[in-house]
């Protein structure tokens, strides 16, 4: 399986890619909503993908909205990993489309437990 | 800086007599990182004073078992218990439970609440109208037990494998935590019980499912049998005992075996009473707490129809 | 009337971040810090984000460059030798602004918008007009660190920055 990771810090992207490549995830990176639709595109489409919020170019709002207008990529899983943590905030990216939220800080179980949530561990892993 | 192995043999001795909970050596870090908060709290320089303190000071005791009997816990652990909950036992509850309308949940073992508020989210959800549903959560730390009465929890402990839609609907925001809805506090009540204790169980009365996870590997093995053999009597003839996954390939000695038969629920293995035993207490090895002694107690090994 | 975060949630939500990220066995404990600051001139970084909208705030975090150091260098999971360069330095430290803004931005009346940082190696300026609401001063492994909320008001405050006891 195959996780994009959408966020433009590079720090908050090796975080997420040490935790899903534990899981073995292959990854992709993207630094913002706009670079990681243009990696759709190109026929580099994941399993999933993890989005930040707050980006730069395009934001994780209008980047799950973009995905969910394109039947071709309604398999594709999408998680917002973000600190935007209002309850409101929550319903706003479910109603777009995200499948599960993660809000900054987590730990690496909380990653893994909604993956797991999500049914998107591989077998091994859970064992 | 490192706890001195006095120190930790000290500090595991005391939580070991006193929740039977056992610290191994090698766990020095683990017993570090829980008491420094309440080292610095305290004034102390470091946990090494405040072990020191905790040998004499009885309140900075009880504080120190409750921070070392912490368990890191998540919102629908494990996820398949839950899923055979909703999925199997809860339908044949509700066909043998139709006339009393009335279900009983034991949450053993409750720490911070998330195992007793998960199964009232799916109660909330799977309930017919009309049905009411009791769920005991217990605990050996009071510090625990209000952490569940109070019902609030961190943007951390959140993120712990609760759907998000789940916390949309359940939970409303408070300052920098999260408070579980009235509806589902209403469902859960709480009560200071320390499993260890061999006659804790006399008034909490019977259970149609009871979760008993991730517990007992903390006891040593003679506590272990003890609590299985005490639990039979609360748990309802055609009730469930869910173990944790990890512990329900324990070897029982006979007599502990016969109480139970065990059932397949999909992925979870379950406990039932196992049919024609007495449903009586017995006590084997009490380990009652503070040196008390016992002189009454009765040892009536049942083994009927095995 | 401007509102200001209560100090414990300050504290509160920077030992969330500090926990998650860099682990539970050294806390993050808070500091009496002298007048002027606990950061050696030239020796510091700090990062910024502003919320806009219901609440309007700037929230600033400011560590020493040691500091610095060791949380960019657990939050890229560096080894050995590797250390890392300025524009990882300012990576890790805006994400870290980026999280203390965020949650501190759920605490506030809202909605509100949150910017992304802005990064600076030293310590952090504020324009005139700008008022201190909030000041949270920590240790973390004996290296300082201070969040502080800040306003562009002339009304006034409706609750001072308290001292954490």
């Amino acid at each position: 399986m195959r996780a994009m990771i959408i966020d433009d810090s590079r720090a908050m992207r090796s975080i997420l890619r040490r935790i899903v490549a534990g899981l073995e995830f292959e990854t992709l990176e993207a630094g913002d909503g706009q670079q990681a639709l243009d990696l759709f595109e190109s026929g580099q489409v994941p399993d999933l993908c993890l989005v930040d919020w707050n980006m730069p170019v395009m934001d994780g709002y209008t980047f799950i909205t973009r995905v969910r207008a394109n039947k071709e990529w309604r398999h594709v899983t999408l998680m917002t990993v973000t600190t935007e943590s209002e309850q409101g905030q929550i319903v706003k990216a479910l109603a777009a489309g995200a499948h599960e939220y993660v809000i900054k800080p987590f730990t690496p179980d909380a990653i893994v437990e909604k993956l797991e949530l999500l049914g998107l561990l591989p077998v091994e892993a859970l064992a | 800086m490192t706890i001195s192995s006095s120190s930790f043999q000290l500090i595991a001795a005391l939580v070991r007599r006193e929740t039977a909970m056992v610290y191994d050596a090698g766990k020095e870090y683990l017993v570090e990182a829980r008491l420094m908060p309440l080292a610095t709290a305290a004034g102390c320089p470091d946990v090494e004073a405040y072990i020191a303190r905790v040998r004499t000071d009885l309140s900075e005791r009880r504080n120190a078992l409750d921070a070392l009997t912490i368990n890191e816990t998540s919102w629908f652990r494990d996820q398949t218990p839950y899923q055979a909950f909703t999925d199997l036992m809860l339908p044949k509850l509700l066909e043998s439970r139709s006339l009393t309308r009335r279900l009983r949940i034991w949450s053993a073992a409750c720490s911070s609440g998330q195992e007793a508020y998960s199964i009232a989210m799916l109660l909330d959800q799977h309930l017919p109208a009309g049905w009411t549903a009791d769920i005991l959560a217990t605990d050996v730390s009071t510090a625990m037990l209000a952490r569940v009465d109070a019902g609030r929890y961190s943007q951390v402990e959140m993120n712990r494998g609760l759907p998000a839609a789940t916390l949309v609907r359940h939970f409303a925001r408070a300052g920098t935590e999260w408070e579980v809805s009235p509806q589902l506090k209403r469902m859960v009540r709480t009560q200071h019980l320390n499993l260890a204790d061999a006659y804790a169980f006399t008034t909490v009365g019977t259970f149609d499912v009871v979760l008993l996870r991730n517990v007992l590997i903390y006891f040593d093995t003679p506590t272990k049998y003890d609590v299985l053999r005490r639990m039979r009597p609360h748990v309802a003839t055609d009730g469930y005992l869910l173990l944790g996954s990890s512990e329900t390939t324990l070897d029982m000695p006979p007599d502990v075996a016969a109480l139970w038969s065990r059932e397949q629920l999909g992925r979870v293995p379950s406990l039932r009473p196992a049919a024609g035993v007495p449903r009586t207490a017995s006590t084997h090895t009490p380990t009652r707490p503070f040196g008390s002694s016992l002189t009454t107690a009765t040892t009536t090994s049942a083994r009927i129809g095995a | 009337m401007t509102l200001a975060p209560a100090l414990t949630d300050v504290h509160a939500i920077v030992d969330q971040v500090w926990t998650s990220f860099l682990g539970e066995v050294e806390p993050l404990l808070p500091a009496d810090v002298a007048p002027g600051g606990p950061f050696p001139a030239g020796q510091a970084w700090s990062a910024a984000v502003s919320v806009s909208g219901g609440w309007d705030a700037t929230v600033t975090v400011e560590l020493s460059a040691a500091l610095a150091v060791s949380l960019t260098t657990t939050m890229l999971g560096l080894e050995g030798p590797e250390a890392p360069d300025d524009a990882d330095l300012a990576d890790a430290v805006g994400e870290l602004v980026n999280m203390v803004g965020g949650n501190l931005k759920s605490l506030m009346p809202g909605p509100s918008a949150l910017s992304l940082p802005a990064v600076a190696a030293g310590r952090a300026a504020h324009a005139s007009g700008a008022t201190e609401i909030a000041c949270f001063d920590g240790v973390w492994a004996g290296e300082p660190v201070r969040v502080t909320v800040h306003v562009v008001t002339d009304a006034p405050v409706d609750l001072l920055p308290q001292p954490i006891s």
